[in-house]
């Protein structure tokens, strides 16, 4: 076969790689439904807390609603980065992810679409009737959900870079929540400023945009350093 | 291997570095204590109490310097941490090794010293609205993000490239961290008592005093980086002849 032929039937292949890689693990996560509802509960519960401790004044509330709903999102996806890549390390299975002749970074951003849509989108879905209960204003809703959208996947594909560099680890300890956090910064600062901002009556949408650049960015170079982190890890 | 390269080669050279730091170290702790003895006696003896902030100024003096010096830490472990990744030269991660924990030093150091100028002059010693104290705190959580991933990991070689990585994203992020907590704060606060302190019009008295200070801090960096880098070549390669030699003669 010349050479043209090879590259595109590489192409064909890596693009099957991709979707099998997406369905296999939506496959497991499905088959697996405590590793989805865990981190799902926790923020729940997490976002239940504020009125407690804080104030169950509903004119405090609305005030601090778009960050607790943010932080709780942040510290859920913490808990659920935690069995990222563990079955797959646990069983081999990503050893042969790491041996496959398909471009790792496409393998690692399916996996990364696959563990954003169990345990991402779940949380986003539910974040509208958090943000009612905690007193947020209605102009607050359609900003707060699209900031998760364009957010979540930013930290997720952040997080996955540490979960990578630790994924042979016995003990990780605080090491994935040293290293996420202070890189979600960014996210948190401008996802609360949208909602915010349009709570002020203004305009969300550079926020928002920058939000986007921020995940054009992240979704173009984190899969390549978690493939390379995982390149490091597994020698 | 072309003559251009050969310098780089030796550089990444344990032995190489050994030997030239040996000589270079009496210079450079000289000049270290020099610049050290002339900065602290002018910030503490002859500058003149500023106008508005009367003594309080001599703390600018140190906390500048060290707060220009530990902003160098990320960049300089991001490209030690290249130079690991791509010519695997050990060396560089002997240095990268040490320069994190000096930093997290440095880094508590900015923190430490801002706050007792703040305490005095804003009345409070942390402030969140100063965008920069708060960029510096999670500068230092990165940091220590990479102390904990090296101790974490006990295969040397992993650690070395696993922290290469994170120093390389990390000094990424830490630039991203520093501006958008910038604007989150410019557009809360418009006039913060941040000016004051970056775009002090103060007489050349007082930055040259400033300057004399950075270059001294850089050279206190650089003395205590090339002395824990010695030790740790003398850790790693304890069983090169040159190093059995070296001890021998020590004895």
């Amino acid at each position: 076969m010349n050479r043209t032929g090879n590259s595109a039937m590489n192409r064909a292949n890596a693009g099957a790689a991709f979707r099998a890689t997406l369905k296999r693990d939506l496959l497991i996560s499905v088959k697996r439904r405590n590793d989805i509802l865990n981190p799902f509960m926790f923020f729940i519960i997490v976002v239940s807390l504020f009125p407690i401790g804080i104030s169950p004044e509903s004119a405090m509330l609305r005030q601090i609603a778009a960050g607790v709903i943010w932080i709780a999102v942040l510290l859920a996806s913490m808990l659920s980065m935690d069995s990222l890549y563990r079955s797959d390390y646990e069983d081999g299975s990503l050893e042969q992810l790491l041996l496959s002749s398909q471009p790792l970074y496409l393998l690692v951003f399916a996996k990364n679409i696959a563990h954003w849509l169990v345990s991402g989108l779940p949380v986003i879905l539910v974040s509208p009737l958090l943000a009612y209960m905690l007193a947020l204003p209605a102009e607050g809703y359609l900003t707060l959900v699209l900031s998760l959208l364009l957010g979540t996947p930013v930290v997720g594909m952040i997080g996955a870079i540490a979960v990578a560099l630790t994924v042979g680890l016995g003990s990780r300890g605080l090491i994935l929540a040293v290293i996420t956090v202070p890189m979600s910064v960014p996210v948190l600062i401008f996802g609360t400023l949208a909602v915010q901002n349009s709570l002020a009556g203004g305009s969300p949408l550079g926020y928002l945009a920058l939000l986007g650049a921020m995940l054009a960015a992240a979704a173009s170079l984190a899969p390549v350093a978690t493939a390379a982190a995982l390149r490091i890890s597994l020698n | 291997m072309s003559g251009r390269w050969q310098w780089f080669h030796r550089l990444g050279s344990p032995k190489w570095f050994y030997e030239k730091t040996t000589r270079w170290l009496p210079w450079l702790v000289g000049a270290m204590a020099l610049f050290l003895t002339v900065g602290v006696a002018w910030a503490l003896l002859f500058l003149p109490p500023d106008y508005q902030q009367g003594h309080t100024s001599r703390i600018l003096v140190v906390h500048v310097a060290v707060a220009g010096t530990s902003l160098s830490f990320f960049p300089l472990m991001a490209a030690a941490g290249t130079v690991t990744l791509v010519w695997r030269i050990k060396l560089a991660d002997m240095v990268a090794k040490h320069a994190a924990p000096l930093g997290a030093w440095f880094t508590f150091l900015t923190l430490a010293s801002g706050s007792i100028w703040g305490s005095v002059m804003w009345g409070t010693w942390w402030e969140w609205t100063d965008s920069r104290l708060v960029s510096m705190l999670f500068q230092l959580f990165l940091l220590l993000g990479v102390i904990s991933l090296r101790t974490a990991i006990e295969n040397a070689e992993t650690a070395a490239r696993a922290c290469a990585l994170l120093s390389i994203v990390g000094c990424i992020n830490v630039v991203i961290i520093k501006y958008s907590v910038d604007w989150w704060n410019t557009l809360h606060q418009p006039s913060s008592p941040i000016s004051m302190e970056v775009g002090n019009p103060n007489g050349p008295e007082f930055w040259v005093a400033t300057l004399v200070m950075i270059v001294a801090v850089y050279l206190f960096l650089a003395v205590s980086l090339i002395l824990a880098t010695r030790n740790e070549i003398l850790e790693r390669e304890n069983n090169a002849q040159w190093v059995r030699e070296l001890v021998a003669q020590a004895r």
